[in-house]
């Protein structure tokens, strides 16, 4: 019962989106910020990679374009953040704190659905493309070609990825139930996603048990990036999609945990 | 003397005031905390395990630790967040009743970083104490000259940073991208302030660019000063003259963006 998606979600969600893409094409210069922001943040983060370089050969056991592959991902996924997460979940926040969540509560579709995805900034997907496009490129400059297995562990851990990185936000934003004043939440998101700019091998233990274990950022990056360089095998690819089922079944959890608060909250 | 007094009871007010309004924001303060440490703790990670047992450039893994632990407290008391509050301001017209008020809107600024300030950077300094308890490598030795002179040039940083911040976010009288051009100057600052690694770790040529620019200023100088890798009268001397120049540039850059931006808000406000 709790994960039936009816199918009125689809229609609601393609109604939603259809009018964000009517809306922000009207903005067509944010398409070319968009794109030059991303290019600058890529390059800068290729920057950090060659400054790293210059004193080691490896990180973490990785040499650069194995990096550079996980950096390609890191975009990639940094893409679906700014496109569907931060202007949906992420406005959940201050609307807890000016009652603007009682709006979306009297709708009838389920709440989280909606407030994760009522919005689409469709330019931002373009750092996906960009992401995985540099991904290929670093994975053709280590001269690997991925065989079809390995593809398809790529793409089911890419989306066991996706759907931690949701967990992660809605497990973040409930917060906001507990902790009122707080209006930027996704402060917090950003300033511990950094860490997944970078293989979690490269981290010294304790870091790396934080990464793995109690902010899972390591299954976001790290783990696709593994399955494509055949870093590591195929059947990672099953405990990526387990781990996934999981955080989002405990988020989950937390989001009905936290709603039950706010509507005791408000009467 | 009486002047004196006059502006002391101001900016008295005005601090209780930032540090009041801030107080109910408590849980917002532990979250810029937490997202001022976890960058150089980040990039300390990555140093750490490229050092290995060796030395990267001179620095073995207990200097890096001390690095990035000054960096932290550095950072936190000369970060400005002003771009950002003035880019609304006067956006959305809230520039307006501050500039109907008998004092100049940057000393509310001022006031409002030095609340900010006293209270993140305390915190931070807590952190650090804790952290040296049970990890010597973070501990530094007992200096108080140093520890002064450190003080001064984080105050002349502080300013500097201040005067980058507000000059940047009166570009919004211009365009409604001037927080973006601060996020470009921040990308830069990242290298060349040395937020990813200490500057002699930079490529020469990178290092050489840097040096004859702001951003070592503010923010490697009083760190390199605080860690003691900046020693001897010559280099302190040097590091200090390129903070005063560098301070004095920006406060002349604010004064214009000030004066120039002023005249074209009224035209257009009415």
């Amino acid at each position: 019962m709790m994960f039936r998606v009816p199918r009125s979600a689809f229609r609601v969600l393609a109604a939603l989106w259809r009018l964000n893409l009517a809306e922000e094409l009207q903005y067509r210069a944010n398409f070319v910020a968009s794109v030059l922001g991303t290019v600058f943040w890529i390059g800068t983060a290729l920057l950090t990679l060659a400054l790293f370089f210059r004193h080691t050969t490896r990180l973490g056991g990785w040499d650069y374009w194995e990096v550079v592959v996980l950096l390609g991902v890191f975009n990639a996924l940094t893409g679906v953040i700014e496109a569907v997460l931060r202007p949906g979940i992420g406005r959940l926040a201050s609307e807890v704190r000016n009652g603007g969540l009682d709006l979306v509560l009297a709708k009838p579709v389920d709440a989280q659905g909606f407030v994760s995805f009522r919005r689409l900034d469709v330019w931002h997907l373009t750092d996906v493309v960009l992401g995985l496009g540099l991904a290929g490129y670093a994975l053709s400059r280590l001269g690997r070609v991925p065989g079809v297995l390995q593809l398809a562990a790529f793409v089911v851990a890419l989306a066991a990825a996706g759907i931690v990185v949701y967990a992660i936000w809605v497990a973040l934003m409930s917060l906001a139930f507990w902790f009122v004043s707080v209006e930027n939440l996704s402060v917090l998101f950003d300033a511990v996603y950094e860490g997944a700019r970078y293989p979690v091998t490269a981290y010294p233990g304790a870091l790396r048990f934080v990464f793995v274990y109690l902010l899972p950022i390591a299954w976001t990056t790290t783990i696709p990036t593994s399955a494509l360089t055949g870093r590591l095998g195929p059947e990672i690819a099953v405990a990526a999609a387990a781990v996934a089922a999981l955080a989002f079944v405990l988020a989950r959890l937390l989001w009905r945990a936290a709603l039950r608060r706010y509507t005791g909250a408000s009467g | 003397m009486n002047r004196v007094a006059d502006w002391a009871r101001r900016y008295g007010a005005l601090i209780r005031n930032a540090w009041l309004v801030d107080l109910q924001y408590r849980a917002s303060i532990v979250l810029w905390i937490i997202w001022g440490v976890t960058e150089p703790t980040i990039a300390l990670g990555i140093w750490w395990s490229i050092a290995g047992d060796g030395q990267v450039g001179g620095y073995a893994r207990a200097d890096f630790a001390r690095y990035f632990f000054a960096l932290m407290l550095v950072n936190q008391l000369t970060i400005a967040w002003d771009s950002w509050y003035l880019d609304r301001w006067i956006r959305e017209g809230d520039l307006n009743y501050r500039l109907a008020r008998p004092l100049h809107p940057a000393h509310e600024a001022v006031a409002e970083n030095i609340a900010y300030k006293a209270r993140s950077g305390g915190m931070i300094l807590v952190v650090w104490l804790v952290a040296a308890l049970v990890w010597p490598a973070v501990r530094l030795p007992l200096a108080p000259g140093r520890w002064t002179l450190t003080a001064l040039a984080v105050l002349l940083a502080a300013a500097m940073r201040f005067f980058i911040s507000f000059a940047t976010g009166l570009l919004a009288f211009w365009t409604t991208r001037a927080t973006a051009i601060m996020g470009l100057h921040g990308g830069v600052a990242l290298f060349l302030s040395g937020r990813i690694a200490p500057l002699t770790l930079l490529p020469p040529a990178v290092a050489g660019v840097a040096a004859l620019l702001w951003f070592p200023y503010m923010l490697a100088f009083p760190v390199n000063l605080l860690t003691g890798a900046v020693h001897g009268t010559a280099a302190v001397l040097h590091g200090f003259a390129g903070q005063l120049v560098w301070l004095g540039l920006w406060v002349g850059a604010y004064q214009l963006a000030w004066t120039r931006g002023l005249r074209r808000y009224g035209a257009v406000g009415g």
